[in-house]
């Protein structure tokens, strides 16, 4: 059981200072200060529960920066006050715990939280710092701190330095530092007192896997418990009795599947060191580009403005978005940022929201960037704890990493696990390094990206509609690669759809427009807003369309034979599938058409009925495609998407119109 | 616990869809006598309608011995026993075992989740699983006490929680029988499911507990209830409750319960 220790440093001078401490190790702490400058160090208490240290720490040092700051001088009464006031916060605290945990687990008889109150006070001389100059941190060679570390095991500063090499950048929980450790064959008898040593430095920074306060009421007290680790509180944070602290601990529910982030686990932060400076030979070489493949004009402007964005240096500019309609060629646009990142020396991290998009992406980059490190990072990945120039992660990965990255690209920006996510987007914006930048690429942005990234008011073509080319922080790319219009839908209105579908009584338009695809030779998607009414969907279509009725299927999220499916849809072995929003993005078919069945459904929303109308004429050989959408009522996002896609396609024409001229 | 969210697939509990199942299994797994409570049960428990008509039920021929479901089984013992306990040794240490599911595929992963990565929140349904088991098979048995297998206090500790502890809270909650722990495992074994063959099993779990209930008055002829997540060679509860009988006597009976089989 690991054991914390609150103390106050008080340091004397014409100005009284002082502070308190969390420690694990009081011998590293009492060193450090020696090192430092001599001080008085008081000893409150310890307790095993590090978030239950966390929030006294917080509590005393407020009481302090109250007293002692307007002068009062820390004396041996005063201490003992503290020492009073840290039990009562600990009462506090434990019976505010009993009282949300009543109805978990019943402990009427024992206390929930144990606090063991220690008077003790440890006066610390100076004794000169004879380490200064000899950190070999700052020159420790890119991967060769383990030869180090074998040459000299007993030296504490090198294997602090073996530590921050491998911590770098990172933001893991107690059991993740020691498995990564392991799987680096680093073995460090004394980890708690190395890594602590690191943050009395300023190097690193630790926290409990849940912090909790106390926050006062008007009517009571409550507990306030949040996961450090992804942000989320209130009902995600389950209340417990942990073995392994024997107090009462919270742990979070909200990312149980990243590992159990609870009161009693420290979670580390660590800043990325200056290790990372390396020789310009091998910045190039990590740099080089290698793609044949071409640009068309809109998209070497749009991939130029990124450049720009990643290149800039004004410190105030950190998010980007690149719009870009479906099928604009999105990764490629992303070639020249990456390029501008690896060279400034920075790490590129590629998120996205699925694994499937990472396990087709990495290879594609790596093809790219032959001079780079490129790992894929996802739940069951085995390369998870490597070292790498270009991270391509699923979205929860993410979360295990601490200003790392000059440069992070998220894709699909509106897909289902970070629309509206606060956790994720939390994650994100925690794994860009301080001064690094966030790019968001997205074909459909979600309003609150577009409030913020879109900035009206500067646009080449003048009167142009509501939406602007580009600004500083986003660049619009309305026009499909290979130049032309994005198939617009078309809406129609049957009355009692979903009856008649039920019925088995004909939808004319909806049978027209499927069996007329299926002669033409083309692939049909017919979406439909709910699982349940694939089967139903399907079987309609069997009766209508009896002569290929064997070409038929559905699929869903759940389905076992997912895969197989939509591959032998692929395949053309099915030639009509029936499907929810699972297939709205990512699957492309060539010459395909596509059939919304009940698009006034609330699942179809804007974004959703404009990515669904972008499966349509993506390749070169088949530019265009029809789509359709039925509704039985009349409903807002079905217009919406037309407009948008209408408003695109204009959009596109007219910056053709404008190259012409030019 | 968001109430009305299905631990298994996430969804919405729709009541008046889940009704029609709740009571197609509820008489499944009832006579007329225990209907009411089962019914009342799977009502109660946190999965939709589709999730719970998708539950592994285990038949209603089952291995008189271990509970496992006969069905399955390619060749069949005699007697009323599967094949393995026809063939092992039958020295009445336990005297029966009752489960409720079949261990498939998707139950793993959600075991998986409960067990390893600690999510308490399914102990509820767990807890409710096994109070369905009590009233389909163990129905007025007139157990003195519940009792699990412990966990190694030093895996334990790694551990943060004991999952078959949990569920004895539960389950000794539903059926209203005081839980005790009776024992203590002093032999830290590797991962049951990481060693290969029954005898393997069998040998590193001899002597691994001992008895730990000092304060506990001896009755004369108790029944105990001895909990597990899963019974797969049944070395574990065997070596349980060998231990619990040298210690209380051999008029005790040891009756075991588990989720899986």
């Amino acid at each position: 059981m690991r054991e914390y220790l609150l103390y106050i440093k008080a340091c004397g001078g014409s100005i009284p200072q002082v502070q308190t401490y969390v420690t694990p190790s009081f011998s590293v702490d009492r060193s450090f200060w020696q090192e430092r400058e001599g001080c008085v160090l008081h000893v409150i208490g310890k307790t095993s529960s590090l978030a239950l240290a966390f929030s006294l720490r917080a509590k005393v040092n407020g009481y302090l920066m109250e007293r002692v700051g307007t002068g009062r001088m820390l004396t041996d009464g005063y201490v003992k006050e503290l020492r009073a006031l840290a039990v009562s916060s600990v009462c506090e605290a434990s019976n505010l715990y009993g009282r949300e945990a009543a109805s978990v687990q019943d402990r009427r008889e024992q206390r929930w939280f144990s606090w063991e109150s220690i008077e003790e006070s440890v006066e610390v001389s100076y004794l000169g710092n004879k380490e200064l100059g000899k950190l070999p941190g700052a020159r420790l060679d890119y991967l060769g701190g383990h030869e180090l570390l074998r040459r000299s095991s007993s030296r504490v500063n090198i294997q602090e330095a073996v530590l921050r090499e491998i911590l770098d950048g990172r933001a893991l929980l107690w059991d993740e530092v020691e498995s990564l450790l392991k799987k680096r064959g680093v073995d460090v008898n004394d980890l708690s007192a190395i890594l602590h040593a690191l943050v009395l430095a300023n190097k690193a920074e630790w926290r409990p896997g849940i912090r909790f306060a106390v926050i006062k009421g008007w009517w009571r007290n409550r507990l306030e418990l949040v996961c450090e680790r992804c942000g989320s509180a209130g009902e995600k944070v389950e209340f417990t009795y942990c073995h392994t602290c024997e107090q009462g601990c919270a742990y979070c529910t909200a990312c149980l599947g990243m590992g159990r982030s609870k009161c009693c686990t420290p979670y580390f932060l660590m800043d990325v060191g200056e290790s990372l400076i390396r020789s310009a030979d091998h910045l190039q070489n990590v740099a080089r580009l290698e793609w044949a493949g071409k640009y068309s004009a809109d998209q070497s402007r749009a991939a130029e403005r990124a450049r720009c964005f990643v290149a800039n240096p004004r410190p105030g500019l950190s998010e980007f978005l690149i719009w870009a309609v479906c099928g604009a060629g999105k990764t490629e646009l992303l070639f020249p940022s990456v390029t501008e990142a690896l060279a400034a020396g920075g790490r590129v991290l590629i998120a996205t929201p699925r694994k499937d998009v990472v396990l087709e992406l990495a290879p594609r980059i790596k093809r790219v960037f032959p001079g780079a490190k490129v790992i894929a990072v996802h739940g069951s990945s085995s390369e998870k704890w490597e070292e790498s120039d270009i991270t391509i992660a699923t979205t929860h990965q993410v979360m295990r990493f601490h200003r790392r990255f000059l440069l992070v690209v998220l894709d699909e920006a509106d897909a289902f696990p970070y629309h509206n996510d606060p956790i994720l987007y939390r994650a994100l914006s925690r794994a860009v390094k301080k001064s690094g930048k966030l790019l968001y690429l997205s074909a459909t942005p979600p309003g609150y990206l577009q409030k913020r990234l879109v900035r009206k008011g500067r646009s080449t073509l003048g009167s142009s509609g509501a939406i602007p080319l580009f600004s500083d922080t986003h660049v619009l790319l309305p026009g499909r690669y290979h130049g032309a219009a994005l198939p617009v839908p078309k809406i129609l209105a049957v009355q009692d759809l979903h009856k008649r579908v039920q019925t088995n009584r004909i939808v004319a338009p909806f049978i027209e427009a499927v069996s007329s695809s299926l002669n033409e030779g083309r692939q049909v998607f017919v979406f439909v807003p709910r699982v349940d009414e694939i089967d139903r969907v399907l079987s309609y279509l069997q009766k209508w369309l009896p002569a290929h009725a064997g070409e038929m299927a559905g699929v869903h999220a759940a389905d076992h034979m997912r895969e197989e499916k939509v591959l032998a849809f692929r395949e053309k072995r099915y030639t009509v599938m029936v499907t929810t929003t699972i297939l709205e993005r990512g699957v492309t078919i060539p010459k395909s058409d596509v059939v919304v069945v009940g698009a006034e459904a609330p699942v179809f929303d804007e974004a959703s009925l404009v990515q669904i109308a972008g499966r349509v004429g993506r390749s070169v050989d088949d530019t265009s495609g029809s789509v359709l959408f039925l509704q039985a009522e009349r409903a807002t996002s079905p217009k919406r998407a037309v407009r948008q896609i209408l408003q695109m396609n204009s959009l596109a024409q007219r910056l053709v119109e404008q190259r012409g001229l030019s | 616990m968001i109430s009305g969210m299905c631990v298994r697939c996430g969804g919405r509990i729709a009541a008046l869809q889940k009704e029609s199942v709740v009571r197609e299994k509820a008489r499944q797994l009832s006579d007329q006598a225990s209907y009411p409570v089962i019914y009342r049960m799977l009502k109660g428990i946190v999965l939709c309608g589709v999730c719970l008509d998708a539950l592994p039920l285990i038949g209603h021929d089952i291995c008189r011995q271990c509970g496992r479901d006969r069905e399955l089984q390619a060749s069949i013992g005699n007697e009323g026993l599967c094949r393995d306990c026809f063939h092992g040794e039958d020295d009445q240490i336990l005297v029966a075992n009752r489960s409720l599911l079949r261990y498939e595929k998707g139950e793993k992963d959600l075991l998986g989740l409960f067990k390893y990565r600690g999510d308490e929140r399914l102990a509820l349904y767990y807890g409710t699983l096994l109070a369905i088991t009590v009233q389909r098979y163990y129905r007025s048995m007139g157990f003195t006490w519940i009792t699990m297998v412990p966990l190694h206090p030093q895996r334990l500790r790694e551990r943060g929680f004991n999952q078959v502890d949990l569920l004895a809270g539960h389950l000794g909650a539903a059926i209203k029988i005081p839980v005790k722990p009776l024992l203590l495992r002093t032999k830290d074994t590797p991962k049951l499911s990481k060693q290969k063959g029954r005898a393997a099993r069998h040998e590193s779990m001899r002597e691994a507990f001992v008895w730990d209930g000092q304060d506990v008055p001896v009755p004369s002829a108790a029944k105990i209830l001895l909990l597990d997540d899963i019974y797969t060679t049944g070395s574990t509860l065997r070596s349980c409750a060998k231990t619990i009988r040298e210690h209380l006597g051999p008029s005790c009976e040891v009756y075991s319960l588990t989720i899986y089989r």
